[in-house]
């Protein structure tokens, strides 16, 4: 019987190579820095009135939950997102597809494109609002907008990177511009435009905070402001951390997305 | 009697401090608020004109937004600040120990602007009307909660709308009814847009203002409790300084304009400008020497715009008038006081509007008139 055991192939145990601590890391990291913070406050190295006991900002946590002022601004900023997010991605792929497609369109259109890149959101952000109204159209746009480059720039540079020799394969073989796209660019393209969209959502966040701070009456941003206005910096971590969640969690959806989607990339490799 | 002794024993230790802050200047930040902008003008003319060098400071000035400036002040990063006195109150009411020793301004500044086509001659008549806001928080939210109060009414009567620092356009572009705006600024914009047949349906606008209807404690200089306690002397000096530069700016706005020109890059330049402005501070600076009361003084400054006006294009002139604008904000007899009845108003605002925290404590703690004696006009 021993001698069976010691004959069969060995199954990959996951904590036998570290796959288990590689999981566990980002929440062994987290934890020390709430410890490290802990002392921080405990210890009295920085005034309370700057940084708050993890403690505290529980406790206003709580109470956020519980009245429901997270989950109304939360909820504000979600779905501004998640309408901007759409629009912006999908803007983008097209006429990343299109520029990547059409180089004399990149000419046209480049001057544009990075001028609005190089310009910090936050500067004509206020320009949305007046186009766009008070109402959360601005922050939808806002969203779009800032969404819209990463996943621009990794659709050219994703559908650039196909090997010509296939492409030309492909049309040797009769294959349409339909079946081309669906059975060559887009595959090869797809492992780029994700990494895009990875940046795009956590990018989203962002967008929509910055439209709701130049004006909203609801929202994170808002909540941010209205919070650090009244002195409440513990509600002001809450917020900034229910940012970074929905920031972290739509990273997460999207690396998921591309676990599964990607599929064939990793049996490959 | 007690007070008079403490008054006494500041002034005493003003006037020994002086021959000493002559010989070594004491680096001091002063934390202000928003961008540099001829707002700020006394701070400028306390810098150039040697005010705060006289009591002993060599001052350079940083721009934060408030909450930073009045935190900061409270753990001891900075020694002065200037914040509004709502800003005192919440804030005190949340656990900073920061204390309100010389206000700046004497009047309230936001009010709330409408096309003088529509009737608010009753704020009653706000009823049903959209008002623009930058946001539920700061001056212009109390200002607004302040104004509905007075005429009885609450915020679910009219149709409030968040729409940021906007208020010249979103008016002009006829989105809302009314807007709450800062009185020396925003209303001149729209009027100048109006006059230029570039504000829609608007051809004029009016103002009511929250100091009409209620006095509230605005904008001055804040300390915090250890600096009041290791080095009140320091803080009498700077409230001195800060009362001299004031007067001088409010008593000489063309020499507060040119004192202005090295911090605030976008304030026109133009050689005429800056000769002609020269000149009337100089005429001012004589007709000083007189000692006008502040009625020929105001009227002096009328005088100078009106002469200017017929010399220069109004928007070269825009950033001037916005200087005269504020000096009517900040002109009383006795600068830099504060009563507590200003401060119960504001106190009963920020509780209407639900944003006070529970450790507030005795208001009358909140800010002290002592440390205004210490300076000369």
């Amino acid at each position: 019987m021993a001698k069976n055991e010691s004959t069969q192939p060995e199954i990959a145990r996951p904590y036998a190579n570290g796959v288990v601590w590689r999981r566990l890391s980002p929440l062994a990291t987290v934890l020390v820095l709430i410890l490290v913070w802990h002392w921080i406050t405990d210890w009295q190295l920085v005034s309370r009135i700057l940084i708050p006991p993890p403690a505290q900002v529980l406790q206003s946590l709580a109470k956020a939950l519980a009245d429901g002022t997270l989950a109304k601004h939360a909820g504000t900023t979600l779905g501004e997102m998640m309408l901007g997010l759409p629009l912006g991605v999908s803007i983008g792929l097209a006429i990343g597809y299109a520029i990547a497609k059409a180089p004399l369109l990149e000419y046209i259109l480049s001057p544009i494109i990075v001028a609005f890149q190089s310009t910090p959101i936050v500067a004509y952000a206020p320009l949305l609002i007046i186009i766009f109204g008070t109402g959360p159209s601005s922050k939808v746009v806002t969203t779009a907008v800032i969404v819209f480059f990463p996943t621009l720039v990794n659709t050219i540079v994703g559908i650039r990177g196909v090997s010509p020799r296939l492409r030309d394969l492909m049309r040797s073989l009769n294959a349409s511009r339909w079946q081309i796209f669906r059975k060559l660019e887009l595959p090869s393209a797809l492992p780029v435009i994700l990494a895009g969209l990875k940046t795009s959502a956590t990018l989203a966040v962002i967008g929509a905070v910055v439209g709701e701070f130049v004006g909203s009456g609801s929202g994170l941003g808002v909540l941010v402001i209205s919070a650090r206005s009244q002195y409440d910096t513990p509600l002001v971590y809450v917020t900034v951390l229910t940012m970074t969640a929905i920031a972290l969690s739509l990273y997460s959806l999207v690396a998921l997305v591309e676990w599964r989607v990607l599929v064939w990339q990793r049996r490959s490799t | 009697m007690v007070k008079l002794i403490r008054y006494l024993s500041l002034l005493a230790l003003l006037s020994a401090s002086i021959g000493s802050a002559q010989a070594a200047l004491v680096e001091e930040r002063i934390l202000l608020t928003f961008i540099p902008n001829v707002q700020f003008a006394p701070f400028y003319v306390g810098i150039e004109q040697g005010h705060f060098a006289d009591a002993g400071f060599d001052v350079s000035l940083d721009h934060l937004q408030e909450p930073e400036v009045l935190d900061l002040v409270a753990v001891g990063q900075a020694n002065f600040g200037i914040v509004s006195g709502e800003q005192v109150i919440l804030a005190r009411s949340r656990g900073r120990d920061v204390i309100y020793i010389f206000e700046w301004f004497q009047q309230y500044p936001v009010a709330l602007v409408h096309s003088a086509a529509l009737d608010l001659s009753d704020l009653e008549q706000l009823r049903g009307l959209a008002v623009g806001i930058p946001g539920r928080f700061g001056a212009s939210y109390s200002g607004l909660t302040t104004l509905l109060s007075s005429a009885g009414l609450t915020e679910s009567d009219i149709e409030v709308k968040e729409i940021g620092f906007n208020a010249a356009e979103v008016v002009c572009l006829g989105a809302v009814d009314a807007a709450m705006v800062y009185a020396n600024n925003e209303p001149l914009q729209i009027r100048n847009r109006a006059a230029a047949g570039d504000c829609g349906a608007i051809t004029d606008v009016e103002l009511i203002t929250v100091a009409s209807q209620v006095d509230l404690v605005s904008n001055g200089l804040i300390v915090g409790r250890s600096l009041l306690d290791s080095d009140p002397d320091s803080a009498a000096r700077m409230a001195g300084a800060l009362k001299a530069a004031l007067r001088q700016a409010i008593n000489n706005p063309a020499r507060a304009y040119l004192s202005s020109l090295k911090y605030v890059d976008t304030l026109p330049n133009g050689a005429s400008l800056v000769a002609e402005l020269e000149a009337a501070a100089e005429r001012q600076a004589r007709f000083l020497a007189s000692h006008p009361d502040r009625q020929a003084v105001a009227a002096s400054r009328a005088e100078l715009l009106r002469q200017l006006s017929q010399q220069f294009d109004p928007s070269l002139l825009a950033q001037f008038q916005v200087l005269l604008n504020t000096i009517e904000l900040w002109d009383a007899d006795e600068l830099g006081f504060s009563d507590l009845a200003s401060w119960e108003a504001m106190r009963d605002t920020l509780a209407l509007m639900g944003f006070l925290g529970d450790e507030l404590g005795d208001l009358a703690d909140a800010f002290s008139n002592d440390y205004v004696l210490g300076g000369s006009e």
